[in-house]
C-alpha cells in the first residue's frame, strides 16, 4: 500500500506539472489549448528517442524534449495566431495534436509505431539502490514539481506576468497600451509548451514504456478539469485540483472490484463522462474555481 | 483511371461532410461558437439509429429519420442545460464545456456499445460500374440524401420566416432583437436544425465506414476545416468546403502516405487562415 501511495504520488507529480502548464496557457494567458494530449506525446517521445537513440543522459533528454515542445507551440501560435481569433486556434490546437499522435503511431522507423518504446533508462538508475529507488523518483518529481511552481510563479508576477493577464482580459486595450500581443501569445504558449514538454519526459522516466496508446483525450479532459476545479489562474489550486482528480482517477480502478457487472472499457467511459460532466457543472456553477488567482495587492493606504 | 475513382471517392467523403459543416457553420453563425461536440453528437445519433435498426428491426431510413429527430430534439435539451447558462461567458467558455459535451456524449456511446464496430442492417448489395467507376449502393444513397437534405436547407434559409430569423441573428444579433425576433425561439430552432442535419450526417457516416464511438470525432477537424474554408456562416461555403476538403484528402492519399490524410484540412486550414482569412463565401470577419 505505502508504494502504491508513493508512485501514485509521483504520476500526481507529473500531472500537476502538466496542468501548471495548462494553467499558463489557458488559465493566465487566456489560449485554449484542445492538442494538449499531442503535445505532451511529443514531449514524452523527445525525452525517450533523445535517450534511446541520441544516447543523450536524462537531464539533457528532459531539457531537449522542454525544448522541443517549446518551439512547436511557439511556432504553433506564430503562424495561426498572426492571422486570427481564438476561435480558430483552439481548432488548429485540436489538428496539430491529432497529427502528433499519428506521427506518434505510424512512423515506425522513429517511434516504433503501436508497440511504443520499452527500456527507457531511469535517471540516476545506476547509482540509486533498488529498494530506494521509488523514494528517489518522488523526491526528484516533488523537486520538479517544485521547480515547475517556483519558475510558473516568478513569471506570473512579473512584468511579463502582468502584460499575459492584460492579454488574457483584453487584448485590443493591451495593443493600444503599445504591447505587442502576438510576441506575447508566442511566449505564453512556447514557456507552457516547455513544462507540458518536463511533463511528457516525466512520463517516459516514469513508466520506462510509452506507447500511442497511453495519451489519449482523458489526459485533455482531466487537466482542464484540474484546471477549473483550481481556479484558472491559481497555481496551489492547480496542483490541489490535479491531485484530487487523478486520486480520483486512480481510485476509480478499485470501483471494478466493487462493480463486478461492468467491463473496463465501461468503466473508462464512465471515469470520463465523470470529468466531462464535472467539467460544465464547474463551468456553469464555480466559473472561478476552488482557488483565488494571486492578485498584487498596494498597501493599504492608512 | 484511378485517379478519376479516387476522386469520386473523395466527392462521395465530402458529399458525408456536407451536412456537419452545415451544422457547425450555422451554430457559429448564430451562438458565435466553434463547437467541439458536433463529432459526439454524430456518434449518438448513429448508435440511436443503430439501435433501432440492428436490435428493434427498423428499416434503416425510418430508424435514421427517428434518430435525427430525436438528436433534435436532444440538441435542444442539451443547449437548455449546458450552452444556456454559459452564453454570456465568451465563446473560450463555451469551445471548453463543448469539449466536456463531446467527451460526455462519446462515452456514453463506449458506454452502451464498447469499442468494437458494428454496423447497420442494411441490404447488401453488388457494386456497380458507371464509365468505369466503381460506385456502391450506399453511396448513391449518401449522394441522394445530402442533395435532398441540402436543397431543403436552402429553401428553409432563403424562402421561410424561419431562416430569415436565424440569418438575421447571425447577421446583427442587436439588430434583430430591435426588429422583434425573438432570439431565444431562433435558438431553439438552430440546435433543432443542427441536431437534424448531425444525425442524418452521423448516420450517413455510419454506413459509409462503420460504427465505433471515435467515428464522428474522426471528422471533427475536416468538418471544421470544410466549415471555415467555405467561410464560417455561409451555409453555400460549408456545402463547397466540405468536397474541395474531401476530393483533396482523397487525392492527396496518391502522393501522401493515407495515415496523414489528417494534414490536408489542416494546411487548408492555415492557407485559408493567411490568404483569405473570411473563407471562399464568408464576409469578412470583423470582432466586436
Amino acid at each position: 500500500m505505502i508504494s502504491f501511495i508513493i508512485l501514485m504520488s509521483i504520476v500526481v507529480c507529473f500531472s500537476a506539472i502538466l496542468a501548471l502548464a495548462l494553467n499558463f496557457q489557458w488559465g493566465k494567458g487566456g489560449m485554449v489549448n484542445f492538442g494538449l494530449s499531442g503535445f505532451y506525446t511529443l514531449g514524452a517521445y523527445a525525452a525517450a528517442l533523445l535517450i534511446l537513440k541520441g544516447g543523450a543522459n536524462a537531464f539533457v533528454a528532459t531539457v531537449g524534449a522542454m525544448l522541443i515542445v517549446a518551439v512547436v507551440c511557439g511556432l504553433v501560435a506564430l503562424v495561426t495566431l498572426r492571422v486570427t481569433e481564438e476561435d480558430y486556434f483552439a481548432i488548429v490546437t485540436l489538428g496539430v495534436g491529432e497529427m502528433l499522435r499519428l506521427v506518434s503511431l505510424n512512423e515506425d522507423w522513429l517511434t516504433n509505431g503501436a508497440l511504443g518504446l520499452a527500456g527507457i533508462p531511469r535517471p540516476f538508475g545506476a547509482s540509486v539502490p533498488p529498494e530506494m529507488y521509488p523514494y528517489f523518483l518522488l523526491g526528484l518529481s516533488l523537486a520538479l514539481l517544485a521547480f515547475t511552481y517556483a519558475a510558473l510563479t516568478v513569471i506570473a508576477r512579473s512584468p511579463f506576468g502582468r502584460l499575459v493577464r492584460a492579454v488574457r482580459e483584453d487584448d485590443v486595450v493591451a495593443a493600444t497600451l503599445g504591447k505587442n500581443v502576438l510576441w506575447a501569445r508566442v511566449r505564453i504558449f512556447a514557456i507552457g509548451g516547455a513544462f507540458i514538454g518536463l511533463a511528457g519526459s516525466m512520463h517516459s522516466f516514469y513508466y520506462q514504456y510509452i506507447d500511442p496508446t497511453q495519451f489519449t483525450n482523458i489526459v485533455i479532459a482531466y487537466a482542464f478539469m484540474a484546471v477549473i476545479a483550481g481556479g484558472r489562474g491559481a497555481h496551489l489550486g492547480t496542483i490541489a485540483g490535479a491531485a484530487v482528480v487523478m486520486v480520483l482517477l486512480e481510485g476509480s480502478r478499485f470501483l471494478k472490484d466493487a462493480i463486478p457487472a461492468l467491463n473496463s472499457d465501461q468503466l473508462a467511459a464512465i471515469r470520463i463522462i465523470i470529468i466531462g460532466a464535472g467539467l460544465i457543472a464547474l463551468l456553469i456553477w464555480k466559473p472561478q474555481g476552488f482557488l483565488k488567482e494571486y492578485r498584487l495587492r498596494t498597501e493599504e493606504r492608512t | 483511371m484511378y485517379i478519376i475513382q479516387t476522386a469520386f471517392n473523395g466527392v462521395i467523403s465530402g458529399v458525408i461532410m456536407t451536412l456537419p459543416a452545415l451544422a457547425v457553420t450555422l451554430l457559429f453563425g448564430v451562438l458565435k461558437f466553434p463547437n467541439f461536440a458536433v463529432g459526439a453528437m454524430m456518434t449518438v445519433a448513429a448508435y440511436l439509429a443503430f439501435a433501432l435498426n440492428a436490435q428493434l428491426g427498423w428499416p434503416l431510413l425510418a430508424a435514421a429519420l427517428t434518430a435525427a429527430l430525436a438528436m433534435g430534439v436532444l440538441c435542444i435539451a442539451i443547449d437548455q442545460v449546458t450552452f444556456k447558462p454559459l452564453r454570456e461567458r465568451g465563446g473560450i467558455t463555451l469551445m471548453v464545456a463543448s469539449l466536456g459535451l463531446g467527451f460526455i456524449l462519446e462515452n456514453l456511446a463506449r458506454f452502451a456499445y464498447g469499442n468494437a464496430a458494428r454496423s447497420f442492417v442494411i441490404e447488401l448489395a453488388r457494386p456497380f460500374r458507371v464509365a468505369d467507376i466503381r460506385m456502391n449502393y450506399e453511396q448513391m444513397i449518401t449522394l441522394s440524401v445530402s442533395a435532398t437534405a441540402m436543397l431543403l436547407m436552402w429553401f428553409l434559409l432563403s424562402r421561410t420566416a424561419t431562416g430569415r430569423a436565424m440569418r438575421a441573428v447571425a447577421d446583427n444579433p442587436a439588430l434583430a432583437l430591435v426588429r422583434g425576433i425573438e432570439s431565444p425561439r431562433v435558438i431553439r430552432w438552430t440546435w433543432f436544425i443542427t441536431g437534424l442535419l448531425l444525425g442524418v450526417g452521423g448516420v450517413l457516416i455510419g454506413m459509409d465506414r462503420a460504427l465505433e464511438p471515435p467515428m464522428g470525432s474522426n471528422y471533427l477537424i475536416s468538418v471544421f476545416a470544410a466549415a471555415i474554408l467555405g467561410g464560417l456562416g455561409s451555409p453555400l461555403g460549408a456545402f463547397v468546403g466540405a468536397i474541395i476538403i474531401g476530393v483533396v484528402s482523397e487525392l492527396s492519399t496518391l502522393v501522401l502516405p493515407p495515415n496523414y490524410r489528417i494534414g490536408v484540412p489542416l494546411v487548408a486550414i492555415a492557407l485559408v487562415l493567411i490568404f483569405r482569412p473570411q473563407g471562399l463565401f464568408g464576409q469578412p470577419y470583423i470582432r466586436k
